[in-house]
């Protein structure tokens, strides 16, 4: 191995611990939110659209206009990508959303649909 | 390296290289079941020799064009996160191989997480922060990545430096 650069000193320990640190405060964050899963649905970093999957009860498309244009599929209880004129479909791919957490997002065309866990302020539940 | 035409020569000759090995990646089919934007990082081979043993500045130029090349091929997102994630990962391999002295393999995986830090960044404010979900995948596989790169690049120097004391 190179005299100039050894492949391996203790303090790259350092970079490893902070990487593992990271991820597992991450994979943390990814614990089930409680609330109903409500869609958000944002275009150029505004909000277009906030609405409570489980209080659709017809499927929709939203188009989304732009420079590239998306088309978004509400249906009851999921909400999908189901069409970007973007060259990869990375998010077409990414299918439907149904939990709080997931999102699928457009890069291309600065569109993002992710799934929020809301508490809904009407009376949906008590304490004991 | 003596005289500057030479050294001008050799960075355009790594940033070249750079170019093509991030080109070849992107032939690759995406491995299903990964995030957008997990990638070897083969390039990162050559950006971090340039940071260690040719400066700091031939380096930036090195990640200047790379971005340069994925604005005019991917389109300006794809440019802007490069770039962002380039010159970033670039000052992080460049301050921890000649400043702090760390090892190859510690300065390449903090070089890959600078690289996914700042294309996320970018993402997020181009979008929402619903990219940060991708997060804790991306430090994983960015550490396997630069372990990779970083061993790749330990069985490049000798012979490497051999050619560039010539």
């Amino acid at each position: 191995m190179s005299s100039r650069f050894p492949l391996f000193r203790k303090r790259d320990l350092l970079v490893f611990v902070l990487a593992a640190v990271l991820a597992g405060a991450g994979f943390l964050s990814w614990m089930p939110q409680n609330g109903a899963p409500t869609a958000v649905i944002e275009q150029n970093g505004e909000e277009v659209r906030r609405i409570t999957l489980s209080s659709i009860t017809q499927p929709e498309t939203l188009v989304l206009e732009g420079e590239i244009s998306v088309t978004i599929l509400l249906e009851p209880g999921q909400v999908s990508i189901l069409h970007s004129d973007c060259p990869d479909q990375i998010c077409v791919h990414t299918g439907a959303l149904t939990r709080p957490g997931q999102s699928a997002v457009c890069l291309p065309a600065r569109v993002a649909v992710r799934i929020v866990g809301e508490i809904s302020s009407g009376i949906d539940g008590m304490t004991g | 390296m003596k005289s500057s035409t030479k050294f001008v020569a050799f960075t355009g000759i790594l940033a070249a290289l750079a170019v093509v090995l991030s080109l070849l990646e992107n032939l690759l089919p995406p491995v299903p079941g990964m995030p957008p934007g997990a990638r070897l990082g083969l390039s990162n081979i050559v950006s971090m020799y340039t940071a260690g043993c040719v400066g700091f500045l031939p380096a930036m130029a090195v990640a200047l064009a790379k971005g340069l090349f994925a604005f005019l091929t991917r389109g300006i997102t794809a440019g802007l996160m490069s770039t962002a994630g380039g010159l970033f990962s670039t000052l992080i391999v460049w301050l921890l191989l000649r400043k702090l002295r760390f090892g190859l393999l510690g300065a390449s995986a903090a070089g890959a997480l600078a690289h996914n830090a700042a294309q996320l960044a970018v993402a997020c404010l181009l979008t929402s922060s619903a990219v940060l979900y991708y997060a804790p995948v991306l430090v994983l596989l960015g550490t396997a990545s630069g372990i990779l790169t970083g061993l790749a690049l330990g069985v490049l120097l000798p012979p490497l430096e051999k050619l560039q004391g010539r």
